[in-house]
């Protein structure tokens, strides 16, 4: 697990008190809880449950994690504990018996679980840097990236600008994002400047 | 190792370094995730910062009668199923809270016995406050249909005690 500061720094602060951090760290990681929890297939009632259990043992604990830096594994884990703890209950209810080799979810393994947390990571990353892009460079990304992209037509009547420099906006816009120290990590460069 | 197909293959993709298509349908990804995730989803975790500055032990609930239940109904008639009796414990704190479920309400006892002011909380907000008297009774009525959990704080000042939620 890399040490990313940003987020050594987020637990510190939480732990500390620091409600802003607090729901800045539940919403880059609010996607890792939820990943998991789908992919043990939980209804939305139970997924509720665990994340209930999950944010309230970070609260608990958030000051004695060993590792801030592995707060994405801490998270990934619990969060797995919970959902397997959720699914016993639930069968037990359900079923008066043990339940049968069909009926129980499909356990993902730990690939996919650390698939997961390199993805919330990733796009945690992703999403600080764009939001500390310059306005204009937020704007003219948001509107590629719509599905489908804008046309380079409307970009220019909506930004004011030349439909010929659209081209180059965007190139320097992703360079800002691919040079941003959240993202470095993830490019295997790590520049900074 | 198991390969689980295109998902992975997309994340080992990137890492050396990204290309601007690639840049912009990493982001594009990044959003859309971010999206899936039902703003109520994230608000509960962001809520439940609440508890970051009460300073309550948890509360494990470490017996409950229905992982007997099973047993018992497959060895004796069902209507002689014992009544589901829920125990939760914080070693901690050397407390343990006690839940009969019968017909229409929840009957509690703190052990070792002592008055307490407990506070029943749901998930979906709600608090309502109860009291255990000296020998650490208390009811609940009507039963919590939803997920609840309490918190039980000693009158006599010792630590604060938050149970596990439970569903019944």
């Amino acid at each position: 697990m890399r040490d990313d500061p940003v987020v050594i720094a987020l637990v510190r602060r939480a732990a500390a008190g620091d409600q802003a951090a607090w729901y800045e760290i539940v919403d880059r990681y609010a996607q890792l809880v939820w990943s998991i929890c789908v992919r043990f297939g939980l209804s939305s009632e139970d997924i509720d449950d665990v994340s209930q259990s999950v944010w309230m043992l970070l609260v608990e604990s958030i000051g004695d994690l060993r590792e801030p830096a592995a707060l994405p594994g801490w998270l990934a884990k619990t969060t797995k504990n919970e959902c397997l703890r959720v699914l016993r209950v639930t069968h037990r209810h359900a079923h008066a018996g043990l339940p049968s080799e069909d009926q129980m979810p499909v356990d993902p393994d730990a690939v996919v679980i650390d698939e997961e947390i390199l993805r919330a990571e990733r796009d945690a990353a992703l999403r600080a840097a764009f939001a500390e892009l310059p306005p204009r460079c937020r704007e003219l990304l948001s509107m590629l990236m719509r599905d489908p992209p804008c046309r380079y037509e409307d970009i220019s009547a909506t930004l004011g600008i030349p439909m010929g420099t659209i081209g180059p906006v965007r190139g320097r816009c992703l360079d800002r994002l691919r040079r941003s120290p959240h993202v470095g990590p993830f490019t295997g460069g790590g520049e900074t400047g | 190792m198991k390969n689980s197909g295109g998902d992975e293959e997309r994340l080992t993709e990137l890492s050396p370094g990204w290309g601007d298509e690639e840049l912009l349908d990493a982001l594009r990804q990044a959003f859309a995730a971010r999206r899936a995730v039902p703003p109520e989803f994230v608000q509960a975790g962001q809520n439940a910062f609440a508890w970051h500055n009460i300073d309550a032990d948890l509360a494990q609930l470490t017996y409950d009668s229905t992982d007997r239940t099973e047993e018992l109904v497959a060895t004796r008639a069902q209507e002689e199923a014992a009544i589901r009796v829920l125990t939760f414990t914080c070693a901690q704190a050397g407390l343990q809270i006690e839940l009969e479920v019968q017909e229409d309400a929840l009957a509690g006892q703190i052990l070792p016995m002592q008055s307490a002011a407990i506070e029943l909380q749901t998930k979906a907000g709600t608090q309502q406050p109860i009291s255990a008297d000296e020998v650490g009774c208390f009811w609940i009525s009507p039963i919590p249909s939803e997920d609840f959990r309490l918190r039980c704080q000693p009158v006599a000042g010792n630590a604060e005690v938050v149970t596990v939620w439970v569903r019944l």
